[in-house]
């Protein structure tokens, strides 16, 4: 009884002196990361946003795992492919558990790709398994013709084996099975008890990854803790991973300066110069499997001519433009698809080993054979997001074009909801145009060209869809990467599109973080990484 | 009174009508969808996830089912932020919307109220000068200037506070409410000197001096009421747009309130979203409007309603 008036205000000095014992600058035990703006969904079947693919990639675990572009063995310890390459066997590891403890087997991998399929789970990621891969059944589901997972070509036939069956040999689908991106486990029970809701509510979702959820705060953070079930939980270093909703990339980079994050999401274009200078260790720009291309309108009738779209293609000056104009560090691009996969003898255009002075002479030639010149001048306007980057790219072209060619060209940047509409209402010449791959090799872009697969390029090739054809069939990937090669050429000697640049991520890592590997496909870990 | 707080009432649900139906239809006359994304997505996903919101129904059909939804308290689920419905997203933003709005509004009476009594009371000194330089610096460098320039030196240099989020308990408080309430306490200064100036002039004043009375007291119970009414019609409309969030504030500081949405689900075609902010904002007006309007009559007779 005694010690109660003592104790009072030593409580209060205690208090007083935590509250004001500096900043509770990140805990030495928690790696801070950036993810922009808020994410989008915490479920491992719906979420269909790469910022989230991060918090989700340390919570679930595919298949297979990535650390930067190497494939690792995940939940799977092994797998073998048929002779023909359309059939897929994983064996799991022995004594795989949920973070709840339940024995995490097979039929949890089939019931979550039977989620992400179900029409009434109104999810996007059902298209990497009709047209990244076509897993025998899925588009039947997607359709609602069935939902019976007997007609699935992905099976469990006991606890530890998981059998996918292919329509067509896909050597690269080992790089969509990884992480939480495209195929995570489902865990039934809790599934069952809490619907939607449960994959948010910490106290009741249940994961089978590195790190499970502790807390989740929409618009500000979510904390996540290390797994201790986690079957490599001894090699997780890190005990907590904090994700910081920071919409605005100056207030980022200030939060990273006063170390309250030691990753970031992006950087500042205008910082870029004094970043470089004052943070080189830091600051990390690593090429991402993201192409900018201009498509020209088909059906526009200028555009009809290849002796124009050509003119166009080769008076732009990718450097200048990259390196003088849009200074975000992107990868001036002269292929279509970039040439992420070593093993890839990667077609250019015709015109990439001259210099820029022929190029343009060339150009002038083309243009005046179009029927253009100083009587007759071309107008063209280019469609671009509101983004900055992509604007001071389109304004650097449209210069170039004035320059060269004495083309009129207007910069019409719209906003991004505005601009993907436009695509299609097709009230545009030139399109300014980017994707952004799955996986780091050529297929990943190519097939969004076939004339049967994408509506809005109006292209017509037979060539091209018999090329497309040919690779597809090929099950040895070498052999595989030869014939989109093929393909690749016959799209760029069409000029229907004039490739611009490979995008890049930009990010502040801290000295702090070890282990760090930057990624094409931009996957990170944190179970791989270090902290001082 | 009572028939004119009936009519006031029915006037503004006529107007929330108004409201909800215009933005409802106005709203999809933008281009693009809330799914409209990457091209790579196929007819029929899109479909589907589309079939999984209604948004496959007639306009008219998806106008009903909202309505029908509001009057049962439901604004529906986020297009963009799918775990959540839209009333957890304003639930979720509101306190710290809120939290951080009050404090500014309290910080900027207290001190705006405070500073502009010693500026009219010791008119012309050093002190009231400094208060009036200070006053017009609030009201004329614009918050998104003045912010980051606190974050560098107050956050990033000294390290007194963080630079956003809200981590730290009231140290993350600290940054937001003093940006938040300095061009308050600039314009309430200027306002309580000026109007105080006014009054200590009116002869009133001049009797209760001539009586006598202490000039402290004077100050305290005579001028100050006369004084801090032109402060408390500013109050009314101020407070209701700094509690509803502050998007520039809220995105500056990377805090998890509800102002940011404002922007963002309308630049994401987050239609649920959009309404259910709209609806909130306009509640918030309507019944401040209200709240004003029953204020002033109860204070100055010559404006009874009866």
């Amino acid at each position: 009884m005694t010690k109660r008036p003592t104790a009072l205000p030593a409580a209060i000095a205690l208090a007083l002196a935590v509250a004001l014992a500096g900043p509770a600058a990140a805990q030495d035990d928690t790696l801070d990361r950036g993810i922009g703006s808020e994410w989008s969904s915490l479920d491992p079947h719906v979420n269909f946003d790469a910022a989230a693919g991060w918090i989700l990639s340390d919570t679930y675990e595919g298949l297979v795992n990535y650390n930067g572009d190497d494939i690792l063995p995940g939940a799977a310890e092994r797998w073998e492919v048929s002779e023909d390459g359309l059939t897929y066997t994983f064996h799991l590891r022995e004594g795989l558990v949920w973070s709840n403890g339940d024995p995490l087997v097979a039929q949890d991998y089939v019931d979550g790709l039977m989620r992400t399929l179900l029409p009434e789970t109104g999810s996007e990621r059902g298209y990497y398994f009709t047209s990244v891969v076509q897993v025998v059944g899925a588009a039947d589901i997607i359709e609602g013709e069935t939902d019976d997972p007997a007609t699935l070509g992905m099976t469990a036939p006991d606890d530890r084996t998981i059998v996918i069956e292919l329509e067509n040999p896909a050597p690269h689908i080992l790089n969509i099975l990884g992480g939480a991106f495209s195929m995570p486990p489902l865990h039934g029970p809790s599934f069952e008890a809490g619907g939607m809701g449960v994959f948010s509510n910490p106290a009741q979702v249940v994961t089978n990854g590195a790190y499970v959820f502790r807390e989740v705060v929409p618009q500000s953070h979510v904390l996540l803790e290390r797994n201790p079930l986690y079957w490599d939980a001894d090699n997780v270093q890190i005990p907590f991973v904090k994700y910081h909703v920071t919409e605005d990339a100056s207030t980022e980079l200030l939060r990273f300066q006063a170390g309250e994050i030691e990753i970031t999401y992006d950087v500042p274009l205008a910082q870029m110069e004094a970043l470089a200078q004052s943070h080189p260790d830091e600051l990390v720009v690593s090429p991402g499997v993201n192409i900018v291309y201009y498509s020209f309108n088909l059906l526009h009738e200028p555009f009809e001519d290849i002796n124009l779209r050509r003119a166009l293609t080769l008076a732009i000056d990718r450097e200048t433009l990259e390196e003088r104009i849009v200074r975000a560090g992107a990868t001036p691009n002269y292929s279509f698809t970039g040439g992420f996969d070593p093993d890839y003898d990667l077609p250019t255009i015709a015109e990439a080993a001259m210099t820029q002075a022929e190029r343009n002479a060339l150009a002038q030639e083309l243009y005046a054979e179009a029927g253009y010149g100083p009587g007759n001048q071309l107008s063209v306007n280019i469609v671009v997001t509101v983004a900055e980057e992509s604007v001071r790219r389109a304004q650097g072209i449209a210069l170039m074009w004035q320059q060269v060619l004495g083309v009129n060209a207007t910069v019409e940047p719209q906003e991004r909801k505005a601009w993907l509409d436009t695509f299609y209402a097709g009230d545009w010449d030139v399109f300014a145009d980017n994707l952004i791959g799955d996986f780091p090799g050529p297929e990943t872009f190519l097939p969004y060209m076939r004339p049967s697969a994408e509506a809005g390029y109006n292209w017509e090739s037979p060539e091209f869809e018999a090329a497309m054809d040919i690779a597809a069939a090929q099950t040895d990937p070498q052999a595989r990467l030869d014939a989109l090669a093929v393909a690749e050429q016959i799209l760029l000697d069409d000029y229907i599109v004039a490739p611009i640049a490979i995008l890049n991520s930009r990010q502040m890592v801290s000295n702090r973080v070890g282990g760090w590997i930057p990624s094409l496909v931009g996957y990170s870990n944190s179970q791989f990484l270090t902290l001082d | 009174m009572l028939l004119f707080l009936i009519r006031r009432l029915a006037d503004g649900l006529l107007t929330m009508a108004a409201l909800l139906t215009l933005t409802f239809f106005v709203m999809r006359l933008a281009p693009g969808g809330p799914f409209s994304s990457n091209r790579k997505i196929s007819p029929t996903i899109r479909a589907n996830v589309e079939a999984a919101y209604n948004l496959d129904q007639p306009l008219v059909a998806q106008y009903l089912r909202y309505v029908r939804g509001v009057l049962q308290f439901d604004f529906g689920p986020s297009f963009r932020y799918r775990d959540y419905t839209v009333a957890d997203i304003l639930l979720n933003g509101l306190p710290f919307s809120l939290t951080i709005g009050l404090w500014a509004a309290l910080v900027a009476t207290v001190t705006g109220v405070t500073l502009g009594i010693l500026g009219a009371l010791k008119r012309n000194s050093l002190l009231d000068y400094s208060t009036g330089t200070i006053a017009v610096i609030g009201i004329a460098i614009p918050i998104f200037v003045l912010a980051p320039l606190m974050q560098v030196y107050f956050a990033v240099m000294l390290r007194w506070f963080p630079v956003g989020g809200w981590n730290d308990g009231w140290r993350s408080l600290v940054l937001p409410v003093v940006a938040l309430a300095l061009p308050n306490i600039a314009y309430i200064s200027r306002l309580t000197r000026n109007s105080m100036i006014e009054t200590m002039r009116e002869n009133y004043v001049r009797t209760a001096r001539a009586k006598g009375i202490g000039r402290g007291r004077v100050i305290r119970d005579h001028a100050l009421t006369g004084a801090i009414l032109p402060v408390v019609a500013y109050l009314g409309p101020a407070t209701a747009a700094i509690i509803t969030g502050s998007i520039v504030i809220e995105t500056i500081f990377a805090l998890p309130g509800i102002g940011r949405h404002f922007v963002d689900a309308a630049l994401n075609r987050d239609y649920p979203l959009v309404m259910g902010i709209t609806i909130l904002y306009g509640f918030v007006l309507i019944t401040f409007n209200i709240g004003a309007d029953i204020l002033r009559g109860w204070l100055d007779p010559r404006v009874r309603h009866d």
